[in-house]
C-alpha cells in the first residue's frame, strides 16, 4: 500500500487525535490515507486495556453522590487521562467534537448528567446522526441544560427547540444557500412537540447512574402541529420530538450544517462562496449513506481537501490541544494520582485547561466554545506560554509521584549532541514545525547563550539539558507556529 | 524615535524595557485619521449576557397589561422595596426591581440616566445573532470588528501605554474586535505575566529576548497566525507594564469575594487608578437567560419574587456599581467615568410555565455615572395586544446605536459616523 508522508501522516494524528510520537507517525506512515483513517476510525478494535486499568486504579466513580470521589475536577482529571493514555485517539476527539457541539454544562446540570451525557458521546459518537441526535435529547443533561423538564402542555418553553434547529442542526440560514431554515413559529410549534419530556430514576435500579427517559403523558400537547408551513419540509399532525427530530435530521440543510461544523473542527474553516462544492460533495455523502457520521467523517478524513497544503496548520489549537498535545509527543509523563483531592498536583491538567479558556464540562454557553482566534487573547496566551513552562520545567526524582513530568533521561534522548541538530529534533516532535531559518538561528543561539547572552556554545552535559533543552522546549511552545494545528 | 521590534532585539539582554516598543505598521496607520485620544474621560461598558429581562428590571408597575402579562412573575407597586424597605418607585410608571437599591439611590442623587426600549429593527432572538449585532454595531452582525475596536483603531493607536482592556472573562468580547489594535483581554493580574524557568534566573533574559525576537517577526496579517504572533508579543510587552502598574493600588472599598460583577469592577478600578491612560475597559457577566428560576423556583421560596436567579444577578448589578462609583470618587476619578450596561436582547412579556421568560426584543439600559443628565430617556414599548409582534415581542423605540453615537460624540469626542458607518440622533443623556 502506498504510504502517506511524515508530515501528512502527523497531520492526520494531530487533527484525529492529539498529535502522537515519532513511533506512532512512523506506524501510520506506511498505512496510506485509507489504511491510516481505517485504523484510527475503527477504534473500537484497538486493545485500550492498558488505559482502563490506569483509569480503575485512579478514579472512584462508584457513588455519584459520594463528593470527595466524583465531582466536576475528578471528572475532569478523568477525562484528560483519558485523551493522554488512551490508545483510540479519536475516540476522544470526536466525543470532544460532540461535547462542543452539544455544549452542555454542569454548572447547571450537575455532575452526575453531563457524566452520562459524556458516556452517551462516547458510545455513540458515530452513529447515524439522529440516533446520536435522539439519545442526547432524551439524556437527563440536555432535558435540564435547555429546561425541557419545564416544557409543558399550554406554557411551552422554548429555549430547546430553538437551539435545536440553531445550533445543533440546520442554523439559522442555509449554510449555501443562505436562505432562513426556520420561522419563530417554527420555534413555537416545535418546542410544543417537545412538551412532557422527563426522566426519572427506576426504582430497583441499583445502578446509581442510570436514568430513564419518559414522555409524560398530562403534560405533552397532544395537538397538531405543523412545522415549516409553506416548504416542502412542511409536516402536520400530532407530532412529538422524535418525529421533528426525523424531520429535521432530513433536511439537507442538516447535511450542509453538520458537515460545516465538521469542518471547521477538524479540516479547516470554510468560507462562504469558494466552499460551497465541498459542502455539498460531503452533503451527498451524509445524504446518501443514511445520515452515518461514521461514514461521513471517513469520506472527510481521506479527502482531497483534509490532505491539502491549505488544510495543514490552518486551525488554532483549542486548549486540550496544547495541553495534551506535546505529553504525547513529547512523552511526558503524565501520572493522575488516584482518587480525591490528595494533592493539588493531581488536578495540573484540569487547572491549567481553566486558565486556557476551555474548562471541560463547563461550555461558555450553548454555542460551545468560539474556534481558533476565540481562543487567543492576551490572557489566554501568557497562560499558553506558562503552561509550556510548566511542562518544560517539572522535575521529579520520582516518576510515579502524581503530576506532569519531563525526565531528565526523557530529554536525553531528545537531546543531539549539537545545537542544529538538537533544534531539529524538537521542532520536528513538537509538529514537525516548519519555522525558517532565522528562527532555527534564534533558537541555536539561544541554546549556545551564557547568562550573559554571550555564545558560549553547546555540549548535552545534565546541567546543559536541564536548563537549556527545557528551556528551549519551553520557547518552542511559545512560537505562533506551535499554536497551530 | 521608538525602536522597531527588531532593533529591540538587537539591544541585547535586559537593556530596554519593552514597554516603548511599538510596531512600525501601526504608527504609519495610526497617522492616517486619528481621533484625538482624551485619557480624561474614560468608558466602562458592562455587558449582561444572556438577555435581561427588562420588564422586571425597570417595571412598569401601573401597566394592567404587565400584570396580565406575567401573573407569576410581575412586581407590584407594594413589592417594590428594598430589603430595608425602601422604595425603589423612580416614578408614577416605573419601580425598579427591589434588588436595586444601590442604583436607585444613585438615581436619585442624578446619576443614572435609563434608555427606555431600546433594541434594532428586525430583532434577533437567537443570543448569538443578536449579541453579535450589538458587538459589531450592524443590523447583520456580520464581520469580525466590533463599535469599539473601531474606535480603538482610530483613537487608541500609538498610545504607548495601556489604553483599553477587557477584564475579567476568559473571552475577549467581539466589541473589542479589531484591526491593527490588539486589546488586552485581563482575566486576573496575577497570572498575567511570562515566566520562565525560576531555577535558572540568570537565563530569563536569554528567553525573553528569543521569545521576542520570533514575535517581533512580521508574519502575515490576516491570518491566523499573524493575529497570533501580534497578539503574542503585545501580551508579554503589556504584561511587564501592568505588573509595574498595579501594585501602586490602594483603596479603602471592601468589594465582596462573592459578586463576580464587583470583581471585575475592582480590577478596573485598580487600572483606572494606575494607568492614567486606561480609558476603555469592558466588564461582563453571564447568566440572564432566565428561561426558568427567574424567580424562586425552590420547594421553600416558590414564587417568591425577592429570590432567585434574576434577584441575585441584579443585586450583584447594583452593589458592584455602587462599590465601584465609591471607588472611584475615593480616587478623585468619579467625575471622568461613564459607564454603560447592556444585553443583546430582552425578555418577552408574557411568562412561561418554568417561573421564567423566553427571548425577547427591546429592553431599557442604564447609563451611569457623575457625567449623565440623569433621568428616563426614549418611551416604554407598548404591551398592548394590537401593538406587539405575532411571537408577543415589544417594539423598539431607540436603536442602540443612538445610544452609541450619543456615547461616541458627546463623551468619548469621536465621530460617531467614522465609528458607526452612519448618523444616528442624539439620545440626550449627556450634556
Amino acid at each position: 500500500m502506498a504510504g502517506i508522508t511524515y508530515d501528512a501522516a502527523a497531520h492526520l494524528l494531530r487533527r484525529m487525535g492529539f498529535g502522537g510520537s515519532p513511533a506512532e507517525i512512523d506506524d501510520i506512515t506506511s498505512r496510506g490515507r485509507e489504511g491510516a483513517v481505517d485504523l484510527l476510525i475503527n477504534y473500537e478494535q484497538i486493545d485500550n486495556r492498558a488505559m482502563e486499568d490506569m483509569l480503575r486504579s485512579s478514579f472512584d466513580f462508584s457513588d455519584p453522590f459520594d463528593f470527595p470521589r466524583f465531582n466536576r475536577g475528578e471528572l475532569q482529571r478523568w477525562w484528560f487521562t483519558r485523551m493522554t493514555y488512551t490508545r483510540r485517539p479519536f475516540e476522544e476527539k470526536m466525543t470532544l467534537f460532540w461535547h462542543n457541539h452539544f455544549a452542555t454544562s454542569a454548572s447547571k446540570t450537575g455532575d452526575l448528567f453531563v457524566y452520562n451525557q459524556n458516556l452517551t458521546l462516547r458510545s455513540h459518537a458515530l452513529d447515524q446522526f439522529e440516533s446520536l441526535l435522539l439519545r442526547v435529547a432524551q439524556d437527563p443533561a440536555m432535558l435540564l441544560w435547555l429546561d425541557g423538564i419545564t416544557n409543558v402542555r399550554g406554557k411551552p418553553n422554548e429555549n430547546f427547540a430553538r437551539e435545536l434547529q440553531e445550533l445543533f442542526t440546520m442554523g439559522i440560514t442555509d449554510a449555501v444557500t443562505g436562505e432562513p431554515n426556520y420561522t419563530e413559529q417554527d420555534v413555537k410549534e416545535i418546542a410544543r412537540a417537545f412538551t412532557g419530556w422527563k426522566f426519572f430514576h427506576p426504582r430497583n435500579d441499583p445502578n446509581p447512574f442510570s436514568y430513564q427517559f419518559i414522555v409524560n403523558p398530562p403534560e405533552h400537547d397532544n395537538t397538531t402541529k405543523t412545522i415549516y408551513g409553506g416548504t416542502q419540509w412542511a409536516r402536520t399532525g400530532n407530532l412529538d420530538g422524535a418525529d421533528v427530530i426525523g424531520v429535521i435530521c432530513a433536511r439537507r440543510a442538516t447535511a450542509r450544517y453538520v458537515v460545516k461544523k465538521l469542518f471547521d473542527f477538524f479540516v479547516y474553516p470554510l468560507g462562504e462562496a469558494i466552499d460551497r462544492a465541498t459542502i455539498e460533495k460531503f452533503a451527498d455523502v451524509y445524504m446518501n449513506r443514511n445520515h452515518s457520521i461514521k461514514e461521513l467523517v471517513s469520506a472527510i478524513f481521506t479527502s482531497d481537501e483534509f490532505f491539502s497544503q491549505r488544510a495543514r496548520f490552518a486551525l488554532v489549537k483549542s486548549p486540550v490541544e496544547i495541553i495534551v498535545g506535546p505529553i504525547r509527543m513529547l512523552g511526558a509523563r503524565y501520572n493522575p494520582g488516584a482518587s480525591a483531592r490528595e494533592a493539588a498536583s493531581n488536578n495540573i491538567l484540569p487547572a491549567v485547561s481553566i486558565f486556557l479558556g476551555q474548562e471541560l464540562f463547563n461550555p461558555p454557553d450553548v454555542s460551545g466554545w468560539k474556534l481558533n482566534l476565540g481562543w487567543i487573547n492576551t490572557s489566554t496566551l501568557l497562560n499558553r506560554f506558562t503552561y509550556a513552562d510548566l511542562l518544560a520545567i517539572n522535575r521529579t526524582r520520582d516518576l510515579n509521584a502524581p503530576g506532569l513530568w519531563l525526565s531528565q533521561e526523557q530529554l536525553r534522548s531528545l537531546a543531539k549532541k549539537n545545537s542544529k541538530k538538537t533544534v531539529k529534533k524538537l521542532l520536528s516532535i513538537l509538529g514537525p514545525l516548519d519555522v525558517g531559518s532565522e528562527i532555527v538561528a534564534a533558537l541555536r543561539n539561544y541554546l549556545e547563550s551564557d547568562d550573559g547572552g554571550n555564545s558560549a556554545g553547546f555540549a548535552p552535559d545534565d546541567l546543559t539539558i536541564d536548563k537549556k533543552v527545557r528551556g528551549l522546549i519551553h520557547l518552542i511552545m511559545c512560537l505562533s507556529e506551535f499554536q497551530l494545528n | 524615535m521608538p525602536v522597531t521590534r527588531r532593533q529591540f532585539i538587537k539591544r541585547g539582554a535586559g537593556m530596554v524595557t519593552v514597554g516603548i516598543v511599538i510596531p512600525k505598521f501601526w504608527l504609519s496607520a495610526a497617522r492616517g485619521e486619528q481621533i484625538d485620544f482624551t485619557p480624561r474621560r474614560k468608558l466602562v461598558v458592562i455587558q449582561l449576557a444572556g438577555g435581561n429581562d427588562g420588564f422586571n428590571t425597570v417595571v412598569p408597575y401601573t401597566d394592567a397589561r404587565y400584570h396580565s402579562l406575567r401573573p407569576t412573575l410581575a412586581f407590584r407597586d407594594a413589592e417594590l422595596k428594598t430589603n430595608n424597605g425602601t422604595s425603589t418607585i423612580i416614578s408614577n410608571e416605573f419601580g425598579l426591581h427591589p434588588a436595586m437599591g444601590e442604583i436607585k439611590a444613585l438615581y436619585d442623587e442624578g446619576r443614572v440616566a435609563i434608555v427606555l426600549g431600546v433594541g434594532y429593527p428586525n430583532p434577533n432572538l437567537s443570543h448569538f445573532l443578536s449579541m453579535d449585532i450589538w458587538h459589531t454595531a450592524d443590523p447583520n452582525g456580520v464581520g469580525s470588528r466590533g463599535w469599539l475596536g473601531k474606535y480603538a483603531d482610530l483613537a487608541l493607536i500609538g498610545q504607548p501605554s495601556l489604553t483599553a482592556a477587557s477584564i475579567g472573562s476568559l473571552d475577549l468580547p467581539k466589541s473589542f474586535g479589531a484591526e491593527r489594535f490588539v486589546v488586552p483581554n485581563i482575566i486576573n493580574f496575577s497570572l498575567y505575566n511570562f515566566i520562565a524557568d525560576p531555577n535558572y534566573p540568570g537565563d530569563y533574559n536569554n528567553q525573553t529576548n528569543t521569545f521576542n525576537f520570533a514575535a517581533g517577526r512580521t508574519l502575515s496579517t490576516g491570518s491566523f497566525i499573524g493575529a497570533i504572533n501580534n497578539t503574542a508579543f503585545e501580551s508579554v510587552r503589556g504584561a511587564q507594564q501592568v505588573q509595574k502598574s498595579i501594585s501602586n493600588y490602594k483603596s479603602s472599598i471592601a468589594y465582596p469575594a462573592n459578586n463576580p460583577l464587583a470583581a471585575g469592577l475592582q480590577m478596573v478600578a485598580q487600572l483606572m487608578t494606575t494607568v492614567p491612560e486606561a480609558s476603555l475597559l469592558y466588564v461582563q457577566m453571564g447568566g440572564f437567560d432566565s428561561h426558568s428560576d427567574q424567580i424562586g423556583d425552590r420547594q421553600a421560596d416558590r414564587g417568591n419574587k425577592g429570590v432567585g436567579d434574576h434577584a441575585t444577578l441584579l443585586k450583584w448589578f447594583s452593589e458592584a456599581i455602587k462599590l465601584f462609583h465609591d471607588d472611584l470618587t475615593e480616587h478623585g476619578l468619579a467625575d471622568d467615568v461613564l459607564m454603560m450596561q447592556w444585553s443583546e436582547f430582552g425578555r418577552r412579556p408574557d411568562e412561561n410555565a418554568s417561573f421564567g421568560t423566553d427571548h425577547g426584543t427591546a429592553a431599557p439600559i442604564f447609563v451611569l455615572g457623575n457625567p449623565v443628565r440623569s433621568g428616563l430617556y426614549g418611551a416604554q414599548p407598548s404591551l398592548a395586544a394590537t401593538e406587539l409582534d405575532p411571537a408577543g415581542n415589544v417594539k423598539f423605540n431607540v436603536d442602540f446605536r443612538e445610544v452609541y453615537a450619543t456615547i461616541l460624540d458627546r463623551w468619548l469626542g469621536a465621530d460617531s459616523k467614522a465609528v458607526l458607518g452612519a448618523q444616528y440622533p442624539n439620545v440626550g443623556f449627556l450634556g
